[in-house]
């Protein structure tokens, strides 16, 4: 199947078109020039919604039909006027059950149940007993990695930095602190089931009680839906990095580590993939076609994703603005040709 | 009412939904932001935020004067003034 991907970044949107073969790549863009793009989802009607931000003039939501006419939305999320809290940016939209949900900064939740055209404030999260504990991370205090359960409508999950993870078994009307496993890196004097700096999360789509969780200080897997959390980081070169990613097709599951919470950079200067097909049991290295000497960007939590094609195509773009594309389920890269800005989230979707 | 003119950045014009130069019809000059923003109704997130006034980088400059100089935004309009929307971003 073709390929589309929309890479985001910080002056723009750009997207790439690949045919059936994934080894010809044309690119397109800046669409929303000079503004940064935070995040993109192709929902399951085939709208495209992206998020736009700006130091200046505040975030937006777009939607598309075919990624060239964009509408912005004059009801997107918003915080309530008066308030003490500002709406910085989108981190990350889900789709799924006929909802879209929308993750931002100041760290918050809102929901659409008209294909974004308005959103409500899920207040069950937002006003969350142990708010007053939240505490931002590097990034800001986000709500910027979302989860929706493909066969129960009720059950959600929620990644807030520098806070920890949240769960619904309701829709959305009550949430409890899923942090059980994880190390506790800023511990607040009153709620001690949050204060965790996850990074990403991706889950199994055949088994939801399956999660993976990208952690400031490493690599976990929860099987009981995210109550209890253990440690899977064999073969990893160290414990930081930011996005994790699954193919539903395969189960593989991709990582980029980077040297630790205070380099943010690949190890030596070689940067590298890492790759597990046993569920994170295990982990190998797969650098083939990567830059192998001299590579110190990074790669955030938004900007790894794979198009569940057979064989899985992996895409990848970097601080640096560079791009990094496998057609082969990460045994070989290849780097387009072109520098993007700051890479912040790419989106991939295989079909027409 | 007098007839102003607006005139807008082009990180706004480039969203598709205002243009870079238009007109509208409003006493004051905060009339003037509100008639804007009835007529491009994606446009208003952009120029204020949660506290109901303008983000704190949006620069308004009525006839060149900096619409923070003044106690509020009520200030009388004349036929032919001009309002422009800039980033207040200065450096490198």
């Amino acid at each position: 199947m073709p390929v589309t991907a929309v890479v985001c970044t910080i002056k723009g949107a750009f997207v790439l078109r690949g045919g059936d073969a994934r080894d010809d790549w044309r690119i397109d863009g800046p669409l929303f020039k000079g503004w940064k793009a935070t995040s993109a989802l192709r929902g399951p009607d085939g709208r495209w919604i992206l998020a736009t931000a700006s130091d200046v003039y505040g975030p937006a939501v777009h939607v598309s039909d075919d990624l060239e006419n964009w509408r912005q939305i004059e009801n997107g999320p918003a915080w309530p006027p008066g308030g003490e809290r500002k709406l910085t940016q989108i981190w990350t939209f889900a789709a799924g059950h006929g909802r879209i949900w929308a993750g931002v900064d100041e760290a918050g939740l809102f929901v659409s149940d008209d294909r974004g055209e308005s959103w409500q404030p899920v207040e069950g999260l937002n006003e969350h007993e142990t708010r007053g504990g939240w505490f931002p991370g590097a990034g800001g205090l986000c709500a910027h990695s979302l989860l929706l359960d493909p066969n129960d409508r009720e059950r959600i999950w929620c990644g807030i930095s520098a806070v920890g993870v949240f769960r619904s078994d309701d829709g959305g009307a009550t949430w409890h602190p899923k942090n059980d496993g994880v190390p506790i890196v800023i511990e607040d004097k009153q709620h001690k089931n949050i204060g965790c700096c996850v990074h990403g999360l991706s889950q199994d789509p055949n088994d939801a009680n399956t999660i993976w969780r990208r952690e400031h200080v490493g690599m976990f897997r929860s099987r009981d839906g995210g109550d209890h959390w253990e440690r899977i980081e064999n073969g990893l070169p160290s414990r930081f990095g930011f996005p994790v990613a699954l193919d539903r097709s395969t189960g593989d599951l991709y990582v980029i580590p980077l040297e630790s919470d205070e380099y943010r950079m690949p190890i030596d200067g070689k940067l590298t993939v890492y790759k597990s097909s046993d569920g994170g049991e295990s982990w190998q290295s797969k650098s083939a076609g990567l830059p192998s000497r001299h590579a110190y960007m990074g790669v955030l939590r938004g900007a790894l994703d794979v198009d569940h094609e057979t064989p899985c195509g992996v895409y990848f773009g970097t601080t640096a603005g560079t791009l990094h594309v496998s057609n082969d389920a990460g045994e070989s890269w290849r780097q387009l040709d072109c520098t993007l800005p700051r890479v912040l989230w790419v989106s991939v979707h295989a079909g027409d | 009412m007098v007839s102003v003119r607006i005139q807008m950045p082009l990180l706004l014009s480039g969203l598709g939904q205002v243009p870079t130069d238009l007109t509208v019809e409003a006493d004051t000059l905060g009339g003037a932001l509100r008639a804007l923003v009835a007529a491009y109704p994606a446009v208003g997130v952009h120029l204020f935020d949660e506290s109901g006034g303008l983000r704190e980088h949006v620069l308004c400059l009525w006839n060149g004067a900096n619409s923070r100089w003044f106690e509020d935004l009520e200030q009388p309009l004349a036929a032919g003034d001009t309002v422009t929307i800039l980033q207040a971003v200065s450096g490198g």
